[in-house]
């Protein structure tokens, strides 16, 4: 099978889209001619022109409250933040009307539209532009959210995105978009809620966010050399969130860990303990555990960034910790 | 605010501490600077003081003597007068049980879903967890009598399973016949299946026991096995290290030390001027190596990664035996001291060591060692080498013999002949230079005025 970077797979993927569907748009800084910040739309503008490649001044209230607009009247936008951070500036519009209108027009009014934007603490970028997020997003109900972390998943899960009638959080670890990997040539989807079994182990289950999936296997891969047998699972997708994966895992080792690059408290772990404790306290056989970024905004400096995130190390030490409760 | 006692870092490279024992009991007041316990550390004993005051509560999860602490650890905590606990003051509030009486005021009362010991020091109840607990359940295990080999010795599902041995048939045991199986060493799984096979009824009564443990042979006495103290597993790291990665060359020699033996009876008998103590052959050879190291810098060197260090100081470690095991504390300085003072200092480091007192910058620093093993009636040895350190240098005994001193004239006299060993790190140091070392120890052991002008 062909080997594509993250990020080719990507655009492969909203190319694809937008050569079958015209009504599929792009809005963002720097994704006309320029191609976007991190190549998310490079060459799409020679083939859509400005029309479909539509450029905004620094303004993300104001293009994500239109998007939300042009999404209720039946067009499909793919809102493109660059950094996720940015987003942040359109809260009100996101929590109050995007997410919000299929359930005040009784499902009449649909939301088809596709906030994407990279996340994730990589290269000394400094807290503005370090932010993961998801937690926020998985806590309010209308919501999508997909955190892909393979160049094949990248595609089929923004196809699956831009298809949706929901508006979906599409969300790019920066540590992966030029992680390479196999994609298949004919067109495929992946449907959202379907986790993915990364490596079969018997020992413990550890689900993995994003970027931190490749760090867990990497650590996995050391653990194996002593016998140590790890289940990985990639959830591929937040909300929803393929519980039944998970427990299913979960009910043949006994023992969670959840590895995740973002901060610890009201997290994506908490909640995913939270319905293992529900749904499989009976097959527990250890406390679950979390191993977290540190909770503090990111420092700037390359040795204190390396020291908040979770790294191969910590992950073996914790994954022990977890063995010996 | 509660304060938490916690294993403290008595040195840059202690990870763990073991508890020797607390000095001050559970509900004591205690002052900035009291002695609260001892550990065991890096081959020292110390005493930790309160760098806070309040009222000692000690845990009852806290750790006991003669285990590893991890250095951070809480150790206790320091309470003010009337306050609670940390983890009670977080408790959810109890309140009244429910009873008809209060049930018309039309408020509901709040039940604790986790009701709390009372107090701390409640035993608490066998853990386990839930799987294990649905297991046994499954496959009809009573866990209450197992222990659990998870932490803090919580049942986990390997424990229930390794409960019911899946060959072993079910014991049907009177609970007399377990107590005294249990006082007499029979395995009622064993004796159960030996009488399947022999084709008796499984029920196992008082008399059956009692017949099997007639027949039972008396155990042969078990070899004692003690865990390893801090100070045993840190020599074992450490001289396997050595002699894992060290090139290690023993040579051998021996040196007359009549005129040595001479010069410290004389000493000794000088009881006007004599210091005190009296100088011993390792004062004297500590005082005679660091001199020789200072015209052997090669030899006086440790190996820091990928660098060789030559040290300009003479830093002698000195192996010394104790009680608890082999430690080696240090002279400072050994070459700018002189007999007199060195043997003040080894008496006192020597005195601080075997009681298990010594600070642990006196047991570390060395660049030479000296290890003596002649009251022992030892010659030649081949002793490790005591990293970072590249030689060390063993001594043995002394011992009266005939010996040819003089080929022309085939003249014989008693001679006092000392056995040295002299083990160096090839990687560090070539045999040539390692050997005009040990000579010019030897020269100087045969002839003392060369090296106590100096």
């Amino acid at each position: 099978m062909r080997e594509m970077t993250f990020t080719n797979a990507a655009r492969e993927g909203l190319a694809e889209e937008m050569a079958r569907d015209p009504s599929i748009f792009v809005v963002g800084e720097g994704i006309g001619a320029r191609g976007g910040n991190f190549n998310t739309t490079t060459g799409l503008y020679e083939l859509y022109g400005p029309e479909r490649l539509r450029d905004t001044p620094i303004s993300e209230r104001g293009f994500t409250g239109l998007c939300t607009g042009a999404a209720m009247t039946g067009a499909r936008p793919v809102v493109d933040f660059m950094f996720l951070d940015f987003l942040l500036d359109g809260m009100g519009e996101l929590i109050n009307q995007t997410a919000k209108i299929q359930y005040m027009s009784d499902g009449r009014i649909p939301m088809p539209i596709v906030f994407r934007g990279s996340i994730g603490i990589v290269g000394a970028s400094a807290t503005h532009h370090s932010g993961n997020y998801y937690p926020i997003f998985t806590h309010l109900p209308g919501f999508r959210v997909v955190v892909p972390t393979t160049p094949r998943d990248a595609k089929g899960l923004l196809k699956t995105a831009i298809r949706s009638d929901d508006p979906v959080f599409f969300l790019e670890h920066k540590a992966l978009l030029n992680s390479k990997g196999p994609v298949p040539e004919e067109e495929y989807l992946i449907p959202f809620g379907q986790a993915e079994i990364r490596l079969a182990g018997r020992d413990a289950t550890v689900v993995a966010i994003a970027a931190m999936v490749n760090r867990t296997l990497e650590a996995c891969a050391e653990l194996a050399g002593e016998g140590i047998a790890i289940e990985v699972i990639d959830p591929r997708t937040l909300a929803p969130l393929d519980i039944d994966t998970i427990l299913e895992s979960v009910h043949k080792t006994g023992r969670l860990l959840i590895v995740d690059e973002d901060f610890a408290p009201s997290g994506i772990g908490a909640e995913i303990a939270a319905q293992v404790m529900a749904l499989a306290f009976d097959d527990l056989d250890a406390p679950v555990m979390r191993l977290n970024g540190l909770h503090t905004p990111t420092p700037y400096s390359p040795s204190l960034e390396a020291a908040v995130i979770p790294n191969t190390k910590r992950i073996m030490e914790v994954i022990r910790d977890l063995l010996a409760e | 605010m509660a304060v938490e006692v916690v294993m403290p870092r008595m040195g840059w490279t202690m990870e763990t501490g073991r508890l020797v024992e607390w000095l001050k009991h559970n509900g004591d007041t205690i002052e900035v600077g009291e002695n609260l316990f001892t550990i065991e550390s890096d081959k020292a004993v110390l005493e930790v003081e309160a760098i806070d005051s309040g009222i000692l509560h000690i845990p009852p999860d806290a750790p006991t003597p003669d285990v590893d602490v991890k250095v951070g650890a809480t150790m206790a905590y320091l309470l003010q007068p009337g306050e609670a606990l940390p983890w009670q003051a977080a408790a959810p509030v109890t309140s009244a049980p429910f009873t008809p009486a209060n049930e018309g005021n039309g408020h509901i009362a709040p039940i604790a879903a986790h009701p709390l010991p009372a107090t701390a020091s409640d035993s608490r109840k066998a853990a386990i967890s839930p799987r294990a607990r649905r297991v046994a359940r499954e496959i009809n295990v009573d866990w209450s009598t197992l222990s659990g080999s998870g932490k803090h010795g919580r049942i986990v599902e390997r424990d229930v399973r390794a409960a019911l041995r899946p060959s072993g048939p079910a014991v049907r045991a009177t609970p007399l016949a377990r107590r005294v199986a249990a006082d007499a060493g029979i395995d009622l799984e064993e004796l159960a299946a030996s009488r399947l096979a022999a084709g008796a009824s499984k029920h196992i009564s008082r008399a059956d026991v009692d017949a099997a443990a007639a027949l039972k042979t008396p155990p042969l006495p078990s070899p004692a096995a003690t865990p390893l103290t801090s100070l045993r597993r840190i020599t074992a790291q450490r001289m396997a290290t050595s002699a894992h990665t060290t090139a290690p060359v023993t040579l051998t020699t021996e040196a007359d030390a009549t005129e040595l033996v001479e010069l410290r009876t004389k000493i000794k008998s000088d009881v006007g001027s004599a210091p005190q103590p009296v100088p011993s052959y390792t004062d004297l050879l500590t005082r005679l190596v660091a001199l020789a190291l200072l015209d052997h810098p090669g030899l006086n060197a440790t190996l820091q990664d990928d660098t060789i260090v030559l040290h300009t100081t003479v830093h002698i470690g000195i192996a010394v035996d104790t009680e608890r095991g082999l430690m080696v504390p240090v002279v400072r300085d050994a070459h700018n001291k002189s007999v007199g003072q060195i043997a003040a200092e080894t008496a006192r480091l020597v005195e601080q060591t075997r009681i298990g007192r010594a600070a642990p910058d006196d047991l570390r620093g060395g660049t030479f060692t000296i290890t003596n093993l002649g009251m022992y009636e030892i010659d030649a040895f081949t002793p490790i080498i005591n990293l970072p350190e590249c030689a060390i240098l063993g001594v043995g005994r002394i011992v009266s013999r005939l010996e040819l001193i003089d080929e022309m004239t085939e003249k014989v006299a008693v001679r006092k002949m000392m056995a040295l060993s002299l083990t160096f790190d090839h990687r560090v140091v070539d045999g040539a230079p390692a050997a005009r070392f040990l000579q010019q120890i030897k020269r100087w052991i045969e002839h003392p005025y060369a090296w106590v002008t100096r």
